[in-house]
């Protein structure tokens, strides 16, 4: 008979809005596919290819939704988005907030950092971002990001190539930036602690 | 297409360094004013950077756009809604459709089609009635916040910021609409205030807002202003100035004038200045911005010597951060007979305010001179705390019943609020 109480147990589990799905074998499997680009724990170790560890959980659901939609283009993400439901765009946001985030390595460049932090003050960073730049609901965490995706994001947006939310506030902003205040910004916030 | 306006290369927009108090007469007027050239192509394809943030103090900081569930919300949540939302007696509200995610301005097809619009997502949306069950189809995909819409003569007419797009014959091709025909494009293509919202007059011309491309300054010449656009020939004209960013407005019904709202400038203070109801009674009026802000306060740095008895003030002063968008007279017969004309507003609610209000529909009792208005809240219940939001609503429709229905771009569903006697 344990067979037919786990089965009752499973379903209580499934009917409670509380448990929330972050532990749900259903979703781990998802999340396996995002773990071959991604990484394991949802920290990237590809070049280009951002960690998930962290991020705020809307953030997550709104970039699914916006690759989903068409609204954010990318080659890999967007057959994937096209194949998940909301449950599963709930869930993912959830699955990855709840991991700890990347822990920044040690600054060998602090001058480069100076810069940027200076950058981050004129571009208003933080009025969004939060000062930890940990993010916070749609808006991404930045600290402890790879830094050669910091870059690319920045370039993404100040080409157009990537509009984002906030009614396109990223675009807006990184379109001002020169090629230097980028390398320095993304620098900072790659090694923010 | 040609049109009858041309963009101005002349118009420099100045907008101001304010400075950390959030009091108006205290602001630091010896800061020098930062200036933005217009004339030339960048200035039309990337607005200043700050045109949301940068105006704000220092006790202002930190407030920026909330933003919604990305997926709306869930049954559950839409069932909460429906339960806190307060409406006057005999009122009912229920959800009519769920899953119309960042859902904007709605138009009625010919045959019962509802099309509704959206924000950032860049989606049209149709929703059909299946004897009762409504099934929400996704009709167009990755435009560029395609939040007007218009329904006329069997086209679906979808407003993208710099282009005004007509689908012909759209109900029967719900599912192959095409790329449609690019009827009108003299608009900017940035996206700061350029998402619009679109009222069709008798004779079937389009009333279309322009925003700036900032929260204050001088506009270029081709915006800040309220055209009317003939969507057969793409001929337009300037039809009111000095508006700042307008996303709602309705013909009224008695007098063919059309009324619309507006969302007054940010980073003053909580409590100034209001957003407006206004009327247009002739061509060209100007409504203040960005020299004076309802009807009586005139802009710290931008009047410029102006005075606000220069320019046409507002119907109504509706309350700060209140973000009025989508409006309706109500011409139907469901409710109590005292409603029939009156305005229906769907406010949006704050962003920038420390304790949210707005997000709620307000009712507005006015005659057609636009003289004495006044207003009470109608539908209420969506803000919870001092900064949060189950819901936004953003536009309003008449239903052929008389019922209303109500979209919210948060909640991502569209509900129906009708009335019966007890």
């Amino acid at each position: 008979m344990r067979i037919v109480r786990f089965g009752l147990l499973s379903a209580a589990i499934l009917l409670t809005p509380a448990s929330h799905a972050a532990d749900n074998a259903a979703i781990k499997e998802k999340a396996a596919v995002c773990a071959g680009c991604h990484g394991e724990n949802g920290i990237s170790q590809t070049e280009n290819i951002p960690s998930l560890a962290g991020q705020p959980d809307q953030f997550i659901q709104w970039q699914l939704v916006f690759f989903r939609a068409g609204s954010r283009k990318n080659e890999q993400m967007q057959p994937i988005a096209e194949q998940i439901t909301n449950e599963d765009v709930r869930n993912l946001g959830a699955y990855f907030a709840a991991m700890a985030p990347p822990t920044a390595a040690e600054d060998k460049d602090p001058d480069l950092s100076k810069k940027g932090a200076q950058v981050a003050v004129g571009r208003r960073c933080a009025s969004c971002h939060t000062d930890s730049f940990a993010g916070t609901k749609a808006v991404a965490r930045l600290a402890g990001q790879r830094e050669e995706y910091l870059v690319k994001a920045l370039h993404d947006y100040k080409s157009s190539q990537r509009v984002g939310g906030g009614g396109a506030a990223m675009a807006d902003v990184a379109y001002h930036m020169s090629d230097e205040e980028i390398t320095a910004v993304s620098h900072y916030l790659a090694y923010f602690k | 297409m040609k049109s009858m306006i041309h963009r101005s290369v002349l118009a420099l927009a100045a907008v101001a360094l304010l400075a950390g108090t959030s009091t108006v007469n205290a602001q630091d007027k010896s800061k020098p004013l930062k200036k933005y050239e217009s004339g030339t192509k960048e200035f039309w394809t990337h607005p200043p950077d700050d045109w949301f943030l940068g105006d704000e103090t220092e006790a202002q900081k930190g407030l920026a756009p909330p933003s919604g569930p990305p997926t709306g919300a869930s049954d559950a949540e839409l069932a909460n809604i429906v339960k806190k939302v307060k409406l006057p007696a005999g009122f009912k509200m229920e959800v009519y459709a769920s899953g119309v995610l960042a859902a904007r301005q709605m138009a009625w097809g010919d045959k019962g089609t509802l099309f509704v619009g959206s924000f950032g997502l860049g989606n049209v949306y149709a929703i059909k009635d299946n004897n009762g069950k409504k099934e929400v189809k996704t009709i167009l995909k990755g435009l560029n916040m395609p939040t007007g819409l218009a329904f006329k003569d069997g086209a679906l007419y979808v407003i993208a910021v710099d282009k005004l797009i007509r689908y012909d014959n759209a109900e029967a091709n719900l599912d192959k609409l095409g790329d449609g025909k690019v009827v009108y494009d003299d608009m900017p293509s940035y996206a700061a205030h350029g998402w619009k919202y679109i009222a069709v007059d008798k004779e079937g011309w389009f009333y279309i807002p322009f925003g700036p491309p900032f929260n204050i300054g001088v506009p270029p010449t081709s915006v800040s202003q309220i055209r009317r656009v003939d969507p057969k020939t793409g001929n337009a004209e300037i039809y009111a100035l000095g508006v700042r960013n307008s996303v709602g407005g309705d013909v009224d019904p008695r007098t063919g004038k059309y009324w619309f709202t507006e969302n007054a400038r940010d980073w003053v203070s909580d409590d100034l200045p209001s957003d407006k109801l206004n009327m247009i009674s002739k061509l060209g009026e100007h409504f203040g911005y960005p020299y004076c802000h309802q009807g009586d306060l005139p802009d710290p740095k931008f009047a410029m010597g102006h005075k606000c008895s220069e320019f046409t003030p507002p119907v109504l002063n509706l309350g700060a951060h209140v973000a009025p968008l989508g409006m309706k007279f109500y011409t139907g017969d469901q409710f109590p007979a005292e409603y029939k004309n009156n305005i229906l507003i769907a406010e949006h609610g704050s962003w920038n305010r420390h304790k949210y209000q707005g997000g709620r529909i307000m009712r507005v009792i006015v005659g057609p001179d636009g003289k004495n208005a006044k207003q009470e809240v109608f539908a209420s219940g969506w803000i919870e705390g001092d900064q949060g939001y189950l819901g936004r609503p953003d536009d309003i429709i008449l239903a052929k019943d008389g019922s209303i229905l109500v979209a919210d771009d948060w909640a991502g569903a569209i509900y129906r609020i009708s009335y019966s006697k007890k």
